[in-house]
């Protein structure tokens, strides 16, 4: 060889730099079908609903090119300002609702209590549960003469009164999923050293202060995650509205929402550009609204 | 030499013939009689929302075993489908749909308008297949632009139920009118009838409101579907008519009764009168077997009308085989078909040459004639959804029948072309 470089330290370039392309390479490769996966059914339905929403498509294919048509009728529809305003009241109640009973939640069962495990259990239970089964259930409950009015002595028919049935909807939901958002702030109770509260302790802080001064602001990165996933989950809410109003978004619109509304359009209606324009709109809302969250609160690190 | 091949010759021209015959006739001649057991086989594909395990099931496994006995040679399956339209829906759209399904009679203008079922008139002549025998008013549901897409395999119109026992009480005879109905309501009212109930029940839903509207000669399209005529005084007095008794307390929403619907108020005997089609006498028979009622001819104003919910056999414009879906779908509708069906009186034939073996159901049948099918125009579902809320909304107190009806009139504008 011409080349003056010490066999030994040749070798161990060219080892290093192909062990670090065969590193890559693994990692690509392990990576890769569950990023196929991703991107055959998340990312090109996504894309493909982008261009349905600009023709007028039925059943068989696309029937017209409309352009921006779509979104410009949806502008001007009554129905989905009602089923807009709907899920806005709707997240407005129920994120911090679930926010403070999962982290009510979460606090409890972190303490050391006797039947730690069955209080975890049982207020999780609510989130694995069928949501369908859950409604059937509260519409049964909530029975013009079912339990809670008896225990109230009213008579009102909850899901039947347009003044009641959204709320009843928020309550259901608001217990139903703080099991979920507990399983997140325990997540983030636990990330937070003993030695804080060691601190705290020496200081003869009491629970209430501690709880306020300490847990509750190094419980940022939860409160964002937490917070996140809430608004989407809210945004997106339908079983529910479906089962009580029976598809037909509810005494006086009051529980249309739009996924509903997008549901309808496509599966009665048979408008699949119309629809596929509502789910782009709730989908650049969503986006929107994440990305104002993280630009307001920053990046979840613990400081 | 010669001999031999004339032989050949005409041996050759004869299996020609033969096999040209065969190739013609296998094609189908003009007008011969249904397809015989030995002509058409093939597997098709029946799908429809009648679940397995249930009664109606039973029926209908009953049905294809006669059609099995009867053409040996056509293998037919069938699914559930639930939900039913969207699976139908993803099946047209994906080109593999059932050969022979379920259309519900809402359901029909927006699928036959977007071409997924297949005409029939050509079978229908091809075959001899006579409509006669079928209720008109249930035949045309299933006809568009003049063509057929389908026949009703059933029908149940609304009538009226009462519970004989508080009748009695208050000594009433069964209304056949408006005046009749209201007077008869005031009576039961004044004697507290029932107890902690209303007399009636009636659904905030247009799917038993339209049934009113009818009576009083009012509709929401023209007759040849292009209009819409919401904003007359026939609807609104109709409208008014029916939220007048639940305002002045002589009828209740089943919601307002404590029941899910207004079979279930009757049951609970909550309610005296209410207007359900022949779902309710199953549903009585097992839930509510010590509830006294009858079931009478619907009420009537200025005609007598009501509404009909029926669903139609159609065959897929997609189906790969369409001889077999075509032996299928007239079995199903024919006389023998229909009459294993209807047998347990769970739906009520669409034809007037059966007849039923089981008994009770004498004011519905009477009610047939007069049934419209419950229907309307291609892109109206979204009209219905704007028709029910307000509906709801003007039962709350929050409308008034006059926005009601000019919101609807709206929305029906903008889905007729």
């Amino acid at each position: 060889m011409a080349v003056a470089v010490p066999q030994r330290t040749q070798r161990r370039r060219e080892s290093l730099g192909s062990a670090k392309a065969r590193e890559a390479f693994v990692g690509y490769a392990f990576v890769a079908l569950p990023l196929g996966f991703f991107f055959l059914f998340f990312i090109f339905p996504m894309i493909y609903a982008f261009y349905i929403s600009r023709y007028d498509w039925g059943v068989l294919g696309p029937i017209e090119n409309l352009g921006l048509q779509n979104y410009r009728e949806l502008i001007d529809d009554e129905l989905f300002r009602h089923a807009l305003r709907n899920i806005l009241v709707y997240t407005l109640f129920v994120v911090p609702g679930q926010m403070a009973l999962g982290l009510l939640a979460a606090v409890i069962v972190n303490q050391k209590i006797r039947g730690r495990p069955f209080f975890r259990a049982s207020f999780y239970f609510p989130s694995l549960a069928s949501s369908a089964a859950i409604v059937a259930i509260f519409i049964y409950l909530l029975n013009a003469d079912g339990l809670v009015n008896s225990i109230l002595g009213t008579n009102t028919a909850f899901f039947a009164d347009s003044d009641t049935a959204l709320p009843a909807i928020m309550a259901l939901n608001t217990w139903t999923t703080s099991g979920t958002i507990m399983l997140f702030y325990l997540a983030a109770l636990q990330a937070i050293p003993t030695d804080v509260y060691e601190a705290a302790a020496i200081d003869a802080s009491g629970a209430w202060r501690t709880f306020w001064k300490i847990t509750f602001p190094l419980l940022k990165p939860g409160h964002f995650f937490v917070l996140v996933v809430s608004i989407i989950g809210c945004l997106k809410v339908f079983d529910q509205m479906y089962i009580v109003s029976g598809g037909t978004g509810g005494p006086n619109y009051s529980t249309l929402s739009v996924v509903l509304y997008m549901y309808r359009t496509a599966i009665s209606d048979l408008r699949w550009g119309y629809a596929a324009a509502i789910g782009v709109v709730l989908f650049l809302m969503i986006f929107v609204f994440t990305l104002v969250q993280r630009l307001l609160f920053g990046r979840a690190e613990v400081s | 030499m010669r001999k031999r091949m004339t032989f050949v010759g005409i041996g050759c021209l004869a299996i020609v013939v033969a096999v040209a015959a065969g190739i013609g006739g296998g094609g189908g001649s003009a007008a011969t009689a249904a397809p015989t057991a030995r002509d058409v086989t093939g597997s098709i594909t029946l799908a429809g929302w009648t679940s397995g395990g249930s009664t109606e099931g039973q029926l209908l496994r009953q049905v294809l075993a006669g059609f099995k006995k009867k053409y040996p040679k056509i293998n037919v399956t069938y699914t559930a489908l639930d939900p039913y339209q969207q699976n139908m829906l993803a099946q047209f759209a994906a080109r593999k749909p059932p050969d022979v399904f379920y259309v519900d009679s809402n359901d029909f203008p927006d699928w036959v308008k977007q071409g997924l079922l297949q005409p029939l008139d050509s079978y229908m002549k091809k075959y001899k297949f006579s409509t006669k025998p079928f209720y008109p008013r249930l035949l045309n549901a299933f006809k568009y632009k003049g063509k057929t897409y389908g026949f009703p395999k059933g029908f149940s119109p609304l009538s009226m139920e009462i519970n004989t026992s508080m009748l009695a009480r208050v000594g009433g005879k069964a209304p056949t009118t408006w005046a009749q109905l209201r007077a008869l309501a005031q009576r039961m009212k004044a004697a507290n009838i029932p107890e902690g109930g209303r007399p009636i029940c009636l659904q905030p839903e247009w799917a038993r409101l339209l049934a009113f509207v009818y009576q009083n000669k009012g509709s929401l399209l023209n007759s040849s579907k292009t209009k819409a005529t919401v904003v007359t005084p026939a609807v609104r007095d109709a409208v008014n008519f029916y939220v007048g008794l639940i305002n002045s307390g002589l009828a209740g929403t089943q919601q307002q009764l404590g029941a899910g619907w207004c079979g279930e108020a009757l049951g609970k005997e909550k309610a005296a009168i209410t207007f359900e089609g022949n779902w309710i006498m199953p549903f009585m028979a097992e839930q509510f077997p010590s509830v006294k009622y009858r079931v009478y001819r619907m009420v009537k104003n200025k005609q007598a009308a009501t509404l009909s919910f029926t669903v139609s056999y159609s065959m897929a414009k997609a189906s790969k085989n369409k001889a077999a879906a075509w032996t299928l779908l007239t079995y199903l509708v024919g006389k023998p078909g229909m009459t294993t069906w209807t047998s347990k009186g769970l739906e009520l034939p669409s034809r007037k040459d059966v007849k039923l073996k089981v008994g009770g159901r004498t004011s519905f049948i009477r009610d047939a004639p007069i049934g419209r099918p419950w229907q309307f125009a291609p892109g109206f579902s979204k009209v219905m959804t704007v028709a029910n809320n307000e509906l709801t909304a003007v039962i709350e107190g929050k409308q008034t029948v006059n926005g009601m009806l000019a919101k609807v009139q709206e929305a029906a504008n903008e889905a007729l072309p």
